[in-house]
This record gives structure tokens, sequence and C-alpha cells, in this order.
């Protein structure tokens, strides 16, 4: 066996699953898009052209679930990593020592979204919720958390606390990866405290940020369970995110053919998305 | 300020920040060990009179929400979401480790899959699923969801081959040792601790999975997640936020357990998989 057909088998299981689990869903994407399509004639669709398209990029929903996702990504992305690096940096000198800390910082993420979010139906909740007694008890007023004013930063806060800890995981490690010399140079050359973390250690944790970035922002981006489970599509729809608009155009609503647009236009942007991203790290060095 | 007060408040913020993010966790299980009475008499995080009647309640109920049921579904789902991402991506690990080969395709692909919002594939594999009937299966659920697994098992074992000594595998090609041999009698072996990294990761990514079980399955099964928000929608006389706050509880479980066991790991797997994806 020459080591070019090795390579070919030991690559076929992987290729075959993956063409069988998403390339034909892909092709099936593609196909139903362009096409008149219900429950009830789910195997013969018929091909309407760009019927499907037109439809989505004139309904206003579709638009601001799009923007819903985009402003949802960007600010937990944001605040999370903030959070996470201030926290990885100013805590690092006693996680050093006590490393069983860690586990306990990252237990939200052992949480699945959709109990988080579960979890957050009860805690909120006006009669029997914790934090509604508290603030009661202690500031003689709660708000309405799920309003259609204060649903946004009640999600925001939700998603932010589950998954500051994942930023501030990778941000304590990479903090602990810099090289000791490289500290002690720069305090020779008097450099300490926040000077010393602007222009030393920041600098070398860039790449970790940007990874981190990206990745909370892609999960933000396409957020479904936590926000389905608390809201469903409530709040006048408020909360309706881009996964959560084509969750309901395709079982609630029975428009098969618009949510199946929708999908393949959010395929094109993150593919777009990605191969930038992709180029962008590539050329700094990440 | 001494060094000794400052820790002192480190130590302080470390507290605070714990008890925040935590919080859902411990105020759901104060209130999974409060009597239904107290729930409504005293919302807050301190039991007065702690009982387990709650999850005694669980399986009351079990004729129409069974629970068992949405366990063995997430078992067997997770069970196999697990196991079929290092059954693919082992060999073909090997292959990018060793001579490079999908650098330029399989192994970008693999890995992007990572950044792409997965319920784009969801409605077709619904078609799919409906007509050679996985719908509604654990192991239609369990294939999607090793699909989620595949970026990190394939990075995690292609960093992992890659640590193992390149002389070892080459010695037994000499002896005229075949790949399959050489892959599963020297390779397989000397990799088990980031095949059972990526065992648990992938487990507990399967298990927390919330989306596809909603989507693909209807009835028999509907896994945990999804089986949990099913004793929020009040049936009748309202949530019993009680059994509710249980059920929660059950649910997460496992994943936490598995966790806290793993964290070292998780840590170290999750660095991999973040910045070299």
């Amino acid at each position: 066996m020459t080591r070019s057909t090795e390579n070919r088998i030991l690559a076929t299981p992987l290729v075959l699953f993956l063409l069988v689990m998403l390339g034909f869903p892909t092709i099936l994407d593609i196909i139903y898009s362009f096409s008149e399509v219900s429950f009830e004639n789910l195997r013969s669709p018929t091909f309407n052209g760009g019927q499907n398209y037109i439809s989505i990029l004139n309904d206003p929903e579709f638009w601001s679930a799009s923007w819903f996702s985009m402003k949802f990504g960007l600010a937990t992305a944001f605040a999370e990593c903030i959070l996470g690096l201030v926290l990885a940096v100013y805590l690092a000198p006693i996680i050093r020592k006590n490393t069983w800390m860690i586990a306990v910082l990252i237990m939200p993420m052992m949480i699945a979204p959709a109990m988080m979010g579960l979890m957050y139906r009860l805690l909120l909740h006006e009669f029997v919720g914790a934090l509604p007694h508290y603030m009661f008890y202690w500031l003689g007023d709660s708000p309405a958390f799920l309003s259609r004013e204060n649903v946004f930063t009640t999600v925001f806060t939700i998603e932010t606390l589950q998954w500051t800890p994942f930023a501030f995981l990778l941000f304590f490690m990479a903090y602990e990866a810099i090289p000791g010399e490289m500290r002690e140079a720069a305090a020779v050359d008097g450099a300490r405290g926040l000077r010393m973390f602007w222009h030393i250690e920041m600098p070398m944790m860039l790449p970790t940020i940007a990874v981190a970035f990206f990745v909370r922002f892609i999960d933000g981006f396409r957020v479904f369970d936590n926000i389905f489970v608390l809201t469903g599509a409530g709040a006048g729809g408020a909360t309706t995110s881009l996964s959560i608009y084509i969750y309901l155009s395709f079982f609630r609503s029975g428009e098969i053919g618009n949510a199946i647009a929708a999908s393949v236009i959010l395929f094109c942007v993150s593919f777009l998305a990605l191969f930038f991203a992709g180029r962008l790290l590539r050329r700094s060095g990440a | 300020m001494s060094q000794k007060v400052k820790n002192l408040i480190r130590w302080l913020v470390f507290i605070l920040v714990a008890l925040i993010i935590n919080f859902p966790v411990l105020a759901t299980l104060s209130a999974s060990l409060k009597t239904a009475a107290e729930i409504s008499r005293n919302p807050g995080i301190f039991v007065q009179s702690p009982t387990l009647e709650n999850y005694a309640s669980i399986l009351e109920v079990s004729e129409r929400l069974n629970i068992f049921s949405y366990l063995q579904n997430s078992l067997i789902a997770s069970t196999i979401a697990s196991v079929l991402p290092i059954v693919l991506c082992f060999p073909l690990a090997y292959a990018v480790a060793r001579r490079g080969y999908g650098k330029s395709l399989i192994f970008p692909t693999v890995v992007n899959l990572r950044a792409m919002p997965l319920i784009i594939f969801a409605i077709p594999l619904y078609m799919m699923y409906q007509s050679v009937g996985l719908l509604d299966t654990p192991l239609g659920l369990g294939l999607i969801l090793a699909v989620v697994n595949l970026p990190l098992a394939l990075l995690i074992l292609v960093n992992a081959i890659n640590d193992v000594p390149f002389e070892l595998d080459e010695a037994a090609r000499i002896d005229g040792a075949r790949i399959f041999v050489i892959l599963l009698k020297i390779v397989f072996p000397i990799c088990l601790p980031a095949l059972a990294t990526v065992f648990i990761f992938s487990f507990i990514t399967a298990w927390n999975e919330f989306l596809f079980g909603l989507m693909l399955t209807t009835t028999d099964a509907v896994p945990m997640t999804v089986g949990a928000s099913f004793f929020f929608s009040s049936g009748g006389g309202g949530v019993q936020w009680g059994v509710a706050a249980a059920v929660i509880i059950v649910a997460s479980v496992t994943p936490v357990v598995l966790g806290i066991l793993m964290y070292k790991h998780i840590s170290r797997s999750m660095i991999a998989g973040a910045v070299k994806g």
C-alpha cells in the first residue's frame, strides 16, 4: 500500500460521514431555498425562483433578528472579554497557589445553557424568585426583568455571567504562560503594575484575546437555548435571535421555504466571516 | 498596602465573583430542597426545613413526564456523540499529524465547523431523518451531536499524536507492521489520556445540547435538557417550582461532576482548541 492510498483510507470514514451528515443537507438547503414548500409537499417541492429570498429580505423580522444577533454577539463578547481579563490578571496571584479556584469559577460552563435559562425562569419569577425577593427586601423595588425594555439587558447579563468564565480561563492560561524573564527584564526597566500590564503583558496576550472574542462572538451570534427557554419569542419578539427566527418560521408558521432561505443566507455570511477572520488571524500571526 | 492585605481583598473578590456566577445554581438547589409552601413563603436562598419530597415527586409524574426515559435518551445519544468522533477523527488525525495530509481542505473544514451556526443544517436534517426513520430516535440525535463534537476531537487528537515520539511508529513500520496495527497497538495506547479528554468533553457538550434535541425529537427520544423544559410548561395547575428545580438539578449533575473531575484536562484542551481554532 502506498502512502497516499493509506492517507485516503485514513480520511475516508470522516469524509463519508461529513458528506452524509452535512454535504447532503447543504444540497437540500440550496434546492429547497428556491422552492415552494410546506409540510404537505415536503417530498415534492415546486421551483419558485428567488421568491423565498425576496420575501425574507422584505421581512422586517428577519432584519430585526439579524440586528439582535449581531448586537447580542458583540455586546456579550466584549463584556465577557473585559471581565475575564480583569479577573484573570487580578486574581492570578492567589489562583496560582490554589488551582481548585479554577474549578469553582468555570462551573457555570458545565451547566447546559438551556438549564441556565430555566434556572433564571425560577430565579427571576416575581413571586417565587430569589432575586426579586432580595431586591424588594434591600432596595424596596424590583424591575420587570422580562419586560420589553429590560429583556435585552437581562439576557445579556445571563449570557455574560455564564460565559465570562470561558474568557477568564483562556486569559489566565495565557497570562501564566508569559515567560518570567520577560517580566523581570521589564521590571528592571522600571515597569510595574498597570504599565507592566499595558505595555508588556497585554500585547503578549493579544492573540488569545482575539481568539476568545471571536469564539464568544460566534456563540453569542447564534444564541438559542437560554433565550428560547426564558422568553420563547416573547417580550414582543424583542429577543428573537437569528437562530430563533429560523426555528420559529420552520415550526410555528410553517414557512419552510423562508426558514431555509434564511439558513442559506446565514450559511453564506458565516462562511465569509470565517474566511476573513481566518485571513486576519493568520496575518497577525496567531 | 501590604501584600497580605492585597491578597485578602483578592480572596474577597474571588468569593464574591464565585457567588454571583454560581448564584442561579445555588438558588435552584435551594428551591429544590423546599416544600411548595416554603417556596412561596420564603423565596430567599436559605432553606428553613430541607426536604427531598420534590425529588420524590419527579417519580410521581413519570407517567406523563418520564425522567428515566429522558436520562436514558441523553445517555445513549451522548455516548454515540462521544465515541463516534474518536473513531472518525483518530485515523485522520494520524494522517494530519504525521504526513500533513488534509491540511488544506479536510482539516480546516472540520475545525471551522466550530464556528458554523448549526441550525442551518437542522431543517434539511429533519427532512432527511424523516425519510430514513431517524427522526425521534436517540441514534439520529447522537449522529448530529457527533458532528458538533468533531472540531474539538480532531484538534485534540492531532495535538496528541504530534506529541507521540516519531521513532516509535517508524520503528514498527520498518518491522513491516501495517498502518492499522501501528495505529491500534502503538499510537492508540499512548494517546489514551487525550482520548479520555475528548470522550468526556464531547459527552458534556452532547448532554447539554438543546436545539437539535428540540427539533429532531418529539416523544420517544426526548433528551434530558428538552424534557426538563417540559416541567416548566404549566399543565393545568401552574408550574410546580420545587419539582422543576429538582429536575434541573438532576439534569445538571452529570456534566457538573464530569467537569469537576476533568477541569484540569478540560482547561488544557480548551486552550488547544481555542488557540489553534
